[in-house]
């Protein structure tokens, strides 16, 4: 049996699902990620260190410690904001709930960002200003 | 059921089973990604002698994998059991309602993908709980299935036609004795 | 006869099965092959918060080790850097320049000799209105609780201000300040050199190709795994949203960026907004620009001069852009745009500024 009787033992049907599913899949993993909204997951990083990554669809509350102590991040409907901090002037917590985007607490070296980090990258690698 | 369909049944078992061990063995590019040759087997019992027993072959096989395996009731039995019950139910359904419409090859990739769906489901529903992480490897598994799927289809359909010629020469021994 | 053909087909039938194992393996080493290739280079990037502020490195690497490797030392080089230069840690050597000031001359370390001759040179070059001495009237301000100062305080500390009074002895290793009470607050440089000498580990450690953020003070160097080089985004002045709004790019070889605005550290108060970018010579807020983005080869360059330029204003800072030979986008009071004939080249606007 060569390829070529092979070719014809395949029914049109055949054919068709093969092509299909091979489109299908093919355009599926070139555009899923740009279908998927970015802000899936929260990352929360101590000191530089990873210390948590979470989905965004689930409501919580988690503290993390940082050089100065504890700082309490919550997670509540899509959005995300720090409600306790150890630091002086508490500019994290006066940022407020966030969509998108990062809160950081400087003095006590907390970053809570959201979503993919790398689709950012297609645009700029870096923002100065 | 007659004895010797018994006979059939046991031993196709245990062509899947070989075939399902022997395909862990293979290193995969990724780890949950799996050839799928026992489906080899589930298609030509399918085809040979329909339904019922396709769906024995792939009981036995998922079991005495996971017997075998250790792995009796845990995560990777339950998503073995549900892609091997959906693909075999599908394909069977298929070949029910439309024989002619598919060639081997075609009902292998389906079967290849019903398997994929509803192990996908399973993973989703009972263990992953993250539907992003689901829909961004479904595309991958998908098309990889597809491409097993139809190497197996081949394979499967080459059996067939080998399996029924034997049958055809064992028929004619039989009429001269 | 008949046998005999049955054995051919039975042969034939093994080596078509043999076949289509072939392509089975195919099939299996294509997709080995695609799903992982080694020695491919890729992007490693690591956040870090100091010297109070986001950093980012970001390196192109063909091995994971190497690259975090690099970065960890990187970090450590800007960590080494932050225990210098910080004024307001008790034991920094700038701590000691300060509490010695009239006083004697505090022996220090060849990188704040560097930092302090690199902060005069950007004096001289803007008529000083760039000026590390600035700190005694910074102090009077506080932008998160919107605390104005009263003019008298000001212009009282407005005499303690004059980098005239840092005496550097390069043979001596030796800073000294004339004047009792001068504070030297190195918040205008410190981050861009910081970028530089990060930048400078990296490549020992072996990094061809990377970018180190110290918060809008960037450096690159080489070039990204697809050959092209890093696109860095100048924040858009009027954004409401400071983290996504980019009103030009601009793609950096081998070159560093710093960009000064007055929306960094502001608060507004009967409609005039009071920023951190204090003219040295009045002790308030530069009201002739909105933003001014530097690119030259120094980061410690680009840091300073962009806020120097601020407080020159843009005809004036376009004239010492030309004379240096560095290149720059200077927004105006009015939201027009200033450039230099280099960067003309290099930048894509995203969208204007009204």
């Amino acid at each position: 049996m060569s390829l070529k009787e092979l070719f014809h033992n395949t029914t049109l049907a055949d054919r068709i699902l093969f092509s299909l599913m091979i489109v299908l899949s093919l355009s599926g993993i070139a555009f899923i990620k740009e279908i998927l909204p970015d802000n899936f997951t929260v990352h929360i990083y101590a000191d530089g260190y990873p210390a948590y990554i979470l989905p965004l669809d689930k409501n919580r509350v988690v503290s993390v410690e940082g050089p100065q102590g504890k700082t309490v991040v919550e997670i509540k409907d899509h959005q995300v904001r720090i409600i306790e901090s150890p630091c002086h002037n508490k500019l994290c917590i006066q940022t407020g709930w966030v969509r998108s985007g990062a809160v950081l607490c400087l003095p006590n070296r907390i970053v809570v960002t959201l979503g993919d980090p790398d689709k950012h990258k297609k645009t700029v690698d870096a923002t100065t200003g | 059921m007659q004895q010797q369909d018994k006979y059939r049944i046991a031993l196709l078992s245990a062509f899947a089973l070989g075939l399902h061990g022997f395909e862990n063995l293979l290193p995969s590019p990724i780890p949950w990604l799996r050839f799928g040759l026992a489906n080899i087997v589930t298609l030509i019992t399918l085809l040979l002698y329909g339904m019922r027993p396709a769906v024995m072959v792939t009981l036995i096989r998922v079991m005495l994998a996971s017997l075998i395996a250790g792995s009796f009731l845990g995560p990777a039995f339950i998503l073995s059991l549900g892609g091997g019950i959906a693909s075999t139910l599908v394909m069977g359904f298929v070949l029910h309602i439309a024989p002619r419409l598919f060639s081997t090859m075609g009902l292998s990739i389906i079967g290849a993908l019903f398997h994929n769906l509803a192990q996908l489901f399973l993973a989703y529903f009972l263990f992953i709980q993250r539907i992003e992480a689901i829909l961004l490897i479904t595309p991958v598994i998908i098309l990889f299935g597809t491409l097993t799927g139809t190497v197996n289809g081949v394979v499967s359909a080459l059996l067939m036609k080998n399996l029924i010629k034997y049958d055809q020469k064992v028929q004619n021994v039989n009429e001269i004795k | 006869m008949k046998n005999k053909l049955k054995v051919k087909s039975e042969k034939l039938i093994v080596f078509k099965i043999f076949n289509y194992c072939l392509i089975f393996t195919i099939f299996y080493i294509l997709f080995t092959a695609l799903s992982c290739s080694p020695n491919k280079e890729r992007i490693f990037k690591k956040d870090k918060i100091l010297m109070d502020t986001l950093i980012t490195i970001t390196v192109v690497s063909d091995l994971k080790d190497t690259a975090e490797k690099a970065i960890d030392a990187a970090f450590s080089e800007i960590e080494y850097l932050e225990k210098l230069s910080n004024h307001y840690s008790p034991d920094s050597e700038i701590t000691r320049i300060n509490r010695n000031a009239g006083v004697s001359e505090v022996k220090v370390s060849d990188d704040i000799l560097k930092l302090l001759e690199k902060a005069l040179y950007v004096s001289e070059n803007t008529e000083g209105a760039f000026d590390v001495t600035i700190g005694p009237v910074i102090a009077l301000y506080d932008f998160n609780k919107k605390i104005r100062p009263d003019y008298g305080m000001i212009k009282k500390n407005l005499s303690l201000v004059n980098y005239r009074d840092i005496i550097i002895n390069r043979d001596k290793s030796t800073v000294f300040l004339k004047k009792k009470g001068v504070l030297i607050d190195l918040g205008g440089i410190a981050k861009g050199y910081a970028a530089d000498k990060a930048a400078e580990t990296l490549k020992k450690q072996g990094i061809r190709s990377g970018l180190v953020a110290v918060a809008g003070d960037i450096k690159a160097f080489g070039l990204k795994p697809d050959g092209k080089p890093w696109k860095i985004g100048i924040r858009n002045p009027e954004a409401k949203d400071k983290e996504d709004d980019i009103m030009a790019t601009v793609e950096l070889e081998d070159m560093a960026i710093s960009t000064s605005g007055d929306y960094e550290r502001f608060f507004l108060f009967n409609g005039k907004r009071y920023h951190h970018l204090l003219n040295p010579k009045t002790g308030l807020s530069a009201q002739e620009c909105r933003s001014v983005s530097i690119i030259t080869k120094e980061g410690a360059f680009t840091d300073a001069f962009a806020t120097g330029i601020f407080i020159l204003g843009p005809e004036q800072g376009l004239k010492v852009l030309d004379k240096l030979g560095f290149e720059g986008m200077i927004i105006d009071s009015q939201g027009k745009s200033h450039l230099t004939q280099g960067i003309r080249k290099k930048i894509e606007f995203k969208r204007t500024v009204s």
